[in-house]
């Protein structure tokens, strides 16, 4: 049996056939946009970023995608007039630095920091934001973030077509998760190594000193 | 006789002739300047809408659905002044002592009439009718006025609009005779008489109003059966007598009263006018502890605000309920708002977010509801449907929505928005704003040459340092970039004097670092660049 007649076979599934229309938002680093299934960020939808302690480059990561977002007209690709779409930070680990975040590019005054007391609080407040149809990206820090909780996330991000972003310790490697796509930032000595766990549509995959 | 009825002012609009002045003086009143008189060249066209509700003390007082009969204090003794249907049915009426209705219905609850109640209904009644017509008017202590010669096109004529005001009476329960013709009085007396009538021309309101009965004029009994004892049945033949023995008898005021009917004289009105802040109770008949009753009743309080601001075409931003304890003081529960509005619906979802975490110490017995400073709506920007290909909807509020929201449910101060500061220490280069508030964006941009951490700590955390490196977390830093000298601040009590260094520990993070320019200088970690 040919490898070809193998392929035809109906049972088969192979990810990379399937079609997906969702284009991905270009996240400013060509390498990772190549592994990423739509060549970019994938919108609307979960992705879980885990880090082992803040300050690996998992801000400069996005800061690119998050500066598109913030400055072009959110829904351009669907031919609405809409108005840019705000960012929500939910429980960010520190204060957010206006001047930093102004040279990456984003705009202020579509800025919302919202810091909730508790974690029903913080993923009710994630899931408004990202419900609501207003945010472009929703950027949440999660003390736990157990799987029914992200496919909340995962569906209110589809409802209001917003890009939720949790950011989650190392140890939730091994938790199911409903996110679209999830990346493992991990330092070796001479950068940030970024490993894709997992991506709907496409394959895990490591890249080496990106950041 | 009927020559000897002369009007003091024949018609409004000419001056008056010397009889007129002459008999005007036999009434003690002053006769009106005949150059007042002559300034007024055409006469307004007016057309009054009077609204009367026979039943107002039973109606005011019904909160259920019982027998109810309404008592008045005659003589020292309470007697049944109103019932409602099912009372009738069982054989009580009006006059009846209240031993002989308990008699004949042991179930029937006896409420005493309450002037201020009904006084209350009344002013609720004329703010709602203030949609109708900018010139309202209650009128004693049954009957409201409403002008409606400048109403009729905008509601698209008579019908229409008496339609509309007999379908609102009702929706509310009450219960009106209405009528209407040029002069206030001419109305009121028609309404009174039962006359369902429309007399939009002035010529027609004489005849009309001289065939009515005696009852429709508020009177006092005596001088009413005085009448009907000389065999005067209605206003005609009142009108029939000669005027100074009418005055006479029965007071000049009498007889200006049937001149201001008639529209022989001007009858100005005083206007009602609402008060511009909303506070309504709601007030039980026992304590409820009920939350999903007590939400019901704050939506109805809702409707009834949206209705107030409705009239005025304002909104509020800011909304206190009082839930009212019998021992414990008043909880109290405010709502904000970015944008004034007026929308139950979107108030009441706001109060359902705030009312779970609500706290209740005990049973309610009655609810308040007070709107703050009432302003202009802020009309939002609605987006013509052609541009939706998908046909559906994306956003489901807007971003002032969405912070209300969370406002109502984690709190004022958890929520922000940041905004650039010029300054160049670092801490206090931006600052958090409300997001509700009213707050540009400063147009400030910041230097792109000096790269800036995008996390802050706090405030700065003192490093150990090993030598001249400071150490975190035990491990010492590389310093990769640095020094940036800053020196500031002078002027107050904070001044810096700091060297700031980019650095990096041995897992890679990038870190914000400065040493103190002081004699003992120590390492500080102010930043992380996330």
């Amino acid at each position: 049996m040919s490898l070809e007649k193998l392929l035809e076979n109906p049972r088969v599934w192979r990810g990379s056939s399937q079609n997906n229309r969702q284009v991905g938002l270009a996240s400013g680093y060509p390498e990772l946009d190549r592994c990423l299934p739509g060549g970019g960020w994938p919108l609307e939808a979960l992705t879980e970023i885990l880090i082992g302690q803040y300050g690996m480059g998992e801000l400069r990561l996005l800061m690119p995608a998050l500066a598109q977002l913030s400055a072009e007209d959110a829904h351009s690709s669907l031919g609405e007039p809409a108005e840019p779409g705000w960012i929500a930070w939910v429980a960010p680990p520190f204060q957010p630095y206006a001047p930093a975040l102004q040279q990456c590019g984003i705009d202020l005054s579509r800025m919302l920091v919202v810091r909730p007391k508790d974690d029903s609080e913080l993923l009710w407040s994630a899931e408004q934001a990202l419900s609501s149809g207003t945010c472009a990206a929703v950027l949440l820090w999660p003390e736990v973030l157990d799987d029914q909780a992200s496919r909340r996330l995962q569906l209110a991000a589809e409802k209001g077509h917003s890009w939720a972003i949790a950011f989650r310790p190392l140890s939730a490697r091994h938790q199911p998760s409903a996110a679209a796509l999830r990346l493992e930032l991990q330092s070796t000595g001479q950068g940030t190594q970024v490993h894709i766990l997992k991506s709907r549509g496409g394959r895990p995959a490591t890249l080496n000193n990106l950041l | 006789m009927s020559r000897a009825w002369k009007s003091p002012v024949a018609r409004r609009d000419t001056a008056p002739t010397l009889s007129g002045k002459q008999q005007s003086l036999a009434f003690t009143e002053p006769p009106p300047p005949p150059h007042a008189l002559s300034l007024t060249p055409t006469p307004v066209r007016r057309l009054w809408f009077c609204i009367y509700l026979p039943n107002l003390p039973l109606e005011a007082c019904r909160t259920s659905d019982e027998a109810l009969a309404i008592v008045e204090e005659q003589h020292g003794i309470y007697r049944v002044l109103q019932t409602d249907l099912l009372a009738a049915e069982a054989g009580i009426m009006a006059g009846q002592s209240t031993n002989a209705a308990l008699a004949l219905m042991p179930t029937l609850k006896l409420e005493e009439r309450s002037p201020v109640r009904e006084q209350q209904v009344l002013e609720q009644l004329a703010t709602w009718l203030e949609r109708f017509s900018s010139f309202v008017s209650i009128a004693g202590n049954d009957v409201l006025l409403l002008e409606i010669a400048g109403s009729l096109r905008l509601f698209g004529g008579l019908p229409k609009l008496r339609q509309a005001i007999a379908e609102g009476l009702a929706a509310q329960g009450f219960s009106a005779a209405m009528a209407i013709a040029p002069t206030p009085l001419g109305a009121t007396y028609l309404a009174r008489a039962g006359r369902r009538v429309c007399i939009r021309a002035e010529e027609n309101l004489s005849p009309a109003l001289r065939s009515l009965p005696l009852g429709c004029l508020n009177w006092p009994e005596g001088q009413r059966e005085a009448l009907a004892g000389m065999g005067i049945a209605n206003i005609g033949d009142c009108l029939r007598l000669p005027r100074e023995g009418f005055a006479r008898r029965f007071g000049a005021e009498r007889l200006l009263e049937l001149d201001r009917a008639l529209g022989h004289l001007p009858d100005p009105r005083d206007s009602w006018r609402a008060p511009e802040r909303f506070c309504a109770n709601f007030e039980m008949n026992e304590e409820q502890s009920d939350r999903k009753l007590l939400l019901n009743i704050c939506h109805e309080l809702l409707l009834s605000h949206e209705q107030f601001l409705l009239a005025r075409q304002l909104g509020t931003q800011r909304l206190c309920f009082s839930f009212f304890h019998l021992k414990s003081p008043a909880t109290e529960l405010w709502l904000g708002s970015a944008l004034a509005d007026r929308s139950a619906t979107r108030w009441f979802d706001l109060l359902k977010i705030r009312f779970e975490s609500l706290c209740l110490p005990e049973a309610v017995i009655a609810v308040r509801l007070r709107s703050g400073l009432s302003q202009p709506l802020q009309a939002e920007t609605g987006r013509l449907g052609f541009h939706q290909k998908d046909g559906r909807q994306r956003r489901r509020y807007s971003i002032a929505q969405l912070a209300e929201r969370l406002i109502a449910r984690i709190g004022d101060q958890s929520v922000n928005a940041i905004n650039m500061v010029a300054e160049h220490r670092p801490e206090y280069a931006f600052s958090l704003q409300h997001p509700l508030s009213d707050w540009s964006v400063s147009t400030l941009t910041s230097n792109t040459d000096i790269r800036r951490p995008l996390w802050m700590l706090p405030e700065p955390a003192l490093l150990p340092a090993d030598g001249n490196y400071p150490l975190y977390k035990g491990c010492r830093l590389r310093l990769l970039d640095g020094p940036e000298r800053l020196e500031t601040g002078w002027w107050d009590e904070y001044s810096i004097s700091r060297d700031y260094y980019t650095a990096m520990n041995g897992a890679g993070m990038h870190l914000w670092v400065f040493r103190n320019r002081q004699r003992t200088p120590s390492w500080y970690l102010h930043g992380i660049f996330g």
